[in-house]
């Protein structure tokens, strides 16, 4: 366990000095995550200049949910594609074989490894949001409604990380995996409102099918003490069984590589 | 006669590369899926009555010809530059008899055709089934729009353009361009009609070229418009493609300058 702790240090620092040698990059990229930010909140504004009430949220209140959208955001940047998109290349050039070798579990190393760290701007501005709309809307966060949001926003980086750790398993079957990333983000642009604001059958969907309501819905709900416990409970189970079944996944993926060659 | 020899010849080698990226193109295409997504939202909020005079119907028309113009004026010219310019690939490029841009140009509309063949298919359904939907598809109104959404491909086309040129001077051009990207998806009405934003922003906006690049077109065919609007949208596009070109050539002129330096 400590090696690990370690090895993850190691890998902070090595992104680290990575991203320095391109300092531009880091600079502009950052802004660019500060704007997209902005879009976000105007996209969601717009609905409010109109109403006051979107799928039973007022504005402030909605504002935490597209903070939490933004993290997420923050998230994928800052971890989650980055190391997609070198397994992709691993698998296509066969470099994964070096992986394997190593006495570390695969898993950990091509889901880890890379950070980039001008993602740390959108998950900063998301967090700032976020904290703007939890002052704005009065939230008390006792001790009870404090530890369900915790519990659910870990329940939704748990389902994110798993999602990105399934297309990641995947590329190893289709090696054009980028593009189930870019149609990934797509669907993921359904976060940036309660999903109460959509009706029937596409709300079950984004509930139960592909569960992007509990990445940004459900902790804010927790956040405002609106949320039913029973909610909870099964966005934990989601959580839980997104991580075994991205787990199995990617073992039966390793399974199947056989190197670039043959 | 020599041109459209050379585009028909741009025309094939297009096709063919369109053809090998199919599945890309595609998935590139699933980025307006945000549209529907908003378009969601606002059939939500609209359920109880009309919001600012737009009625359940009339949201669907403006997302599905707005997804239609989106796809129709869909420009990558500033990636495809960056990378001439980073690979060095645009030497060659500047060694043929016609100007590199005229391969990006028949490109870009071959790629439209096959996205049409997805687009116009989906739309013309969700149109024709969605109730209460009309249209202006009178003579005026269609030659309009036509002629409009081609101008805002050529405004957008330029503006791309010149971000791509960009790329002789920083290696930070495609970052532009996705900004750019996000700046439009809000100020062109792409998320939401410009109807609805607030009547001090509307008033600004119309100074920018954004409007013009799909909010306008939209609304002509939606017969939001009288002669006359149509008549000074039209103009303002004119203005702003000539103003696009005019300022393409100029900064091209000096950074291709910069190339050549560059390469010797």
């Amino acid at each position: 366990m400590t090696r690990y702790i370690r090895l993850l240090g190691t890998f902070l620092r090595a992104s680290l000095l990575a991203e320095l040698e391109y300092r531009a990059n880091f600079v502009s990229q950052s802004l660019l995550g500060v704007l997209w930010a902005g879009i976000s909140v105007a996209s969601a504004t717009v609905f409010y200049t109109q109403t006051d009430l979107v799928g039973g949220w007022r504005y402030e209140q909605t504002l935490i949910v597209i903070g939490l959208f933004v993290v997420s955001q923050g998230v994928i940047q800052f971890l989650l594609y980055p190391n997609l998109s070198q397994v992709v290349s691993m698998v296509r050039e066969g470099t994964m074989d070096f992986v394997l070798v190593k006495p570390v579990d695969s898993q950990f190393l091509c889901s880890l490894r890379y950070m980039r760290y001008s993602g740390l701007s959108d998950l900063l501005t998301g967090v700032i949001i976020v904290g703007a709309g939890l002052t704005l809307s009065g939230a008390r966060l006792d001790l009870l409604a404090g530890l369900m949001f915790i519990a659910s926003l870990a329940a939704a980086l748990a389902i994110l990380y798993s999602i990105w750790l399934a297309m990641s398993a995947l590329s190893f079957w289709f090696v054009q995996i980028d593009n189930l990333a870019e149609l990934f983000n797509s669907a993921f642009d359904t976060a940036r409102v309660p999903v109460t604001a959509y009706q029937g059958a596409l709300r079950f969907a984004l509930t139960f099918v592909v569960p992007i309501a509990f990445i940004t819905t459900v902790p804010a709900q927790a956040a405002l003490d609106m949320l039913d416990r029973s909610m909870l409970v099964v966005g934990l189970g989601i959580a839980v069984g997104a991580l075994l079944s991205s787990r199995w996944l990617w073992l039966r993926a390793l399974r199947n590589y056989s190197s670039a060659s043959s | 006669m020599r041109w459209i020899r050379a585009y028909l010849a741009l025309a094939r080698a297009g096709w063919a590369s369109v053809l090998e990226y199919r599945a890309q193109i595609v998935i590139w295409m699933s980025t307006s899926l945000l549209m529907m997504i908003m378009l969601a939202v606002w059939l939500g909020i609209s359920r109880a009555g009309p919001v600012s005079g737009f009625s359940s119907s009339d949201f669907v028309a403006y997302f599905i010809v707005g997804w239609v113009v989106r796809n129709l004026t869909a420009v990558w010219v500033s990636w495809e530059l960056e990378y001439a310019v980073r690979s060095g690939q645009l030497s060659p490029a500047l060694l043929r008899p016609i100007h590199p841009v005229h391969k990006e140009i028949a490109w870009h509309w071959v790629e439209k055709g096959f996205r049409m063949a997805i687009v116009l298919p989906i739309a013309t359904l969700a149109l024709a089934l969605t109730p209460g939907i009309s249209l202006a598809l009178d003579l005026l109104s269609v030659v309009a729009f036509v002629v409009s959404v081609f101008l805002a491909w050529l405004i957008r086309f330029m503006i791309d353009y010149l971000i791509g040129i960009l790329s002789f001077w920083s290696s930070q051009s495609t970052a532009l361009s996705t900004g750019m990207e996000g700046i439009q998806l809000v100020l062109t009405g792409t998320i939401a009609p410009l109807a609805l934003f607030p009547q001090a922003v509307q008033d600004v906006l119309r100074w920018t070229p954004f409007p013009y690049l799909l909010n306008f077109p939209v609304e002509i065919v939606m017969g939001r418009l009288s002669t006359e609007g149509i008549a000074s949208g039209l103009a303002a596009q004119l203005g702003w493609s000539a103003l696009g070109i005019v300022a393409a050539w100029v900064v091209w002129r000096t950074g291709i300058r910069r190339y050549a330096a560059f390469g010797a």
